[in-house]
């Protein structure tokens, strides 16, 4: 995975927003890549940052109120400060992205068919007759029985399931190379979230696309993706295989989000929480940033907490790594 | 058996909530429930949208006046009693909704609104219930200078919190939590059932626990119900339904559950339901899951299953309960032996 060349790449990203109290920086620092075809996950609790992340990759963070710094690498190409104009043309044919709520972000008064043939007539010179086949056929793709019949059909005559299908339909339309996925199941119900993601799994392996999994569902990610990628407080804390991230986490808040999971716990046991909890924008302590709520701290979490590599492509954000055995799923 | 059964806290016998929904059609969105919720139990309540859960636990704290059947409170019927002998009863019977923020008055303080159902019921001395919410305040583990905070100050977890201690304010026996840490983050999910665990013991609660979330459902309850459109398809011990689901539906929730483990130690067959949930207005005859069930045969459509005990305690609605090959929980969830196994 490392050797192949990423599709994306995203160094030192940074976001500030601007409030009433000056710039507030949102996220620092953070930084991974994707590979083509690769499907990685981003967890974290509220707050973290996973979804601001997911609207500076796709430009969609306001200009006038925000500032995004580093680099957003596309296939080489560097979205971060790249004119609304270019960007647009991106957007929606390279990089695309889906959202928790279906309703909210289809536009009631047009049918799923004029909103999937908008996007594909914006990048591509088709006939409305092309658009519509190619619209049926990404309606056919996505898994939405009756295709044709549903062309013509307004987001409200849908079930919450099928209209996430319509949303990921006019993602997946241009066929892009990224998807961002951002908890695109949270509002549906389980036998429906097992659905969609067999849907973007099938969509990664048939089109080869790549997909950025925002959730705060480990086990989600677990089935979905290759790789984790671990927020807390606005950084990367930790990131690698996600099969070694489960088996034997590398910092304190990841081996705690596992721990927590009633699914994982013997029943009727008390559930080992994290104490504490996220620090609001003003309070974030210097030096390691869970610090506060960490059973391991000691004096060196105290200074700033550079990336340390864990072979073969792991990285983890604590001082302490190498000395603390930390519980994961399996213990 | 021996001496009389104890009387449950919960009896619902054939209870139906039906809304008319215009034009002489009826949504029966509970539809001929019965079941017991014991003293000191935590019975779970699981099923998806439009399954009818969060109607039937409304109902059980009378917010949802049963259109058929009946709903018991320890031997007693609440709606036989006068409407001021009701306002008493169903202090005993409490309510802890999801969305904490529709549960709070935003222009009260924390003390306030944990105080108000005692204001209200205005039996103890002023001084006596100030004192009581900022010791049950406490007990939830709100710092004291919450107390002339106002609910946009808080988190969602700490609001979860304020909801517990004023629901404890009255000194219930039941408290039903509706999706009570749904919207919680893990970590901060994990802190809350700990407390409604330790809260339970203390007080000698009766839960009934109302979630979509099967994790969280099979870690609380000691019984489990599963629900699907407006019906109870399955009943049992927590380990005979999550081991041994008899029901084809209840298999297929379990199947759905993503679980964060590497992959060789997760199911590799998994069960995806085919279709969409029929509408509760028109359910399907016979058998209500027939129409997404893997199993289906043609008595499925002409007859409506009956409710059977397969073992002790373990009852289902399916004509081939028993009968079917339904994946064991060895091969939906290999992890739970291979975790005991680990050193």
């Amino acid at each position: 995975m490392a050797a192949a060349e990423p599709l994306l790449d995203v160094r030192d990203l940074g976001i500030a927003f601007r409030t009433g109290g000056g710039m507030v920086q949102v996220t620092r620092e953070v930084s991974f890549s994707i590979a083509p075809g690769e499907a990685v996950g981003l967890v974290g609790e509220s707050g973290c940052g996973k979804t601001v992340t997911g609207l500076a990759l796709m430009g969609l963070l306001p200009r006038a109120t925000s500032t995004v710094s580093g680099q957003v690498l596309l296939d080489g190409e560097n979205l971060v400060g790249m004119a609304p104009r270019d960007f647009r043309r991106r957007r929606g044919s390279k990089i695309s992205m889906i959202f928790q709520e279906p309703m909210s972000a289809l536009d009631p008064v047009f049918t799923i068919g004029e909103q999937i043939s908008e996007t594909l007539r914006t990048h591509h010179p088709v006939s409305r007759k092309e658009a519509r086949e190619r619209g049926i056929e990404a309606l056919a793709k996505v898994g939405i029985p009756e295709p044709t019949l549903r062309y013509d059909s307004y987001p409200h005559q849908l079930s919450g399931g099928m209209r996430q299908r319509a949303m990921i339909a006019i993602a997946i339309v241009c066929e892009p190379r990224l998807l961002i996925a951002d908890e695109p199941t949270t509002a549906l119900d389980v036998t429906v979230q097992a659905q969609i993601v067999d849907v973007l799994g099938d969509l990664c392996s048939r089109l080869g696309m790549a997909m950025l999994f925002i959730t705060h569902d480990l086990g989600l990610v677990a089935e979905t993706c290759s790789r984790l990628v671990t927020m807390y407080a606005g950084e990367v804390i930790e990131q690698g295989a996600i099969d070694d991230v489960l088996r034997r986490p590398r910092h304190p808040y990841t081996s705690g989000l596992l721990r927590s999971l009633p699914a994982l716990a013997e029943r009727k046991s008390r559930l080992p929480a994290i104490a504490g909890r996220v620090p609001a924008r003003g309070e974030i302590p210097p030096g390691c940033r869970f610090r506060p709520r960490c059973g391991f701290a000691e004096p060196p979490c105290e200074a700033e907490q550079p990336l340390h590599a864990i072979p073969p492509a792991g990285q983890v954000r604590c001082c302490r790594h190498d000395q603390i055995a930390l519980a994961g799923v399996l213990s | 058996m021996t001496g009389p059964a104890p009387q449950p806290m919960i009896a619902a016998e054939e209870v139906g909530i039906h809304f008319p929904v215009g034009r002489g059609r009826v949504l029966k969105a509970v539809d001929g429930v019965s079941l017991a919720v014991m003293k000191g139990e935590t019975f779970g309540v699981i099923g998806e949208s439009g399954s009818g859960k969060t109607t039937l636990g409304r109902a059980m704290v009378c917010l949802e006046k049963p259109s058929a059947g009946r709903i018991r409170h320890a031997g007693t019927d609440p709606y036989a009693l006068s409407s001021r002998e009701l306002r008493r009863h169903r202090r005993q019977y409490q309510i802890v909704f999801q969305d904490p923020n529709a549960a709070l008055n935003p222009r009260m303080s924390i003390i306030d609104s944990i105080r108000e159902p005692m204001d209200v019921a205005a039996e103890l001395p002023r001084a006596e219930r100030e004192e009581r919410a900022r010791a049950l305040m406490e007990r939830v583990g709100l710092s004291p200078d919450f107390a002339r905070r106002y609910p946009h100050e808080l988190s969602g977890g700490q609001k979860q919190r304020v909801c517990i201690a004023r629901v404890l304010t009255l000194r219930p026996s039941v408290i039903v939590c509706d999706e009570a840490v749904s919207a919680l983050d893990v970590s901060i999910q994990a802190d809350i059932l700990n407390l409604l665990a330790e809260l339970q013991q203390e007080f000698g609660l009766t839960y009934v626990f109302i979630t979509h979330n099967l994790g969280v459902v099979a870690h609380v309850s000691d019984r489990i119900a599963v629900m699907y459109l407006g019906r109870i398809v399955e009943l049992g011990r927590t380990e005979d339904v999550i081991e041994r689901p008899v029901h084809p539906y209840t298999e297929a929730l379990l199947s759905a559950e993503p679980v964060a483990l590497p992959a060789d130690l997760r199911p590799n067959k998994r069960i995806v339901l085919e279709g969409e949930l029929p509408s509760p207005v028109s359910p399907p005859s016979g058998c209500r899951f027939r129409t997404r069930c893997r199993f289906v045969q043609p008595l499925c459509a002409e007859q409506e299953p009956p409710w059977r005990e397969s073992g002790a305690g373990h009852w289902s609605a399916c004509h081939f309960a028993g009968e079917l090959h339904l994946m064991s929980n060895a091969e939906l969830h290999p992890h739970r032996n291979v975790a005991e196994r680990q050193p």
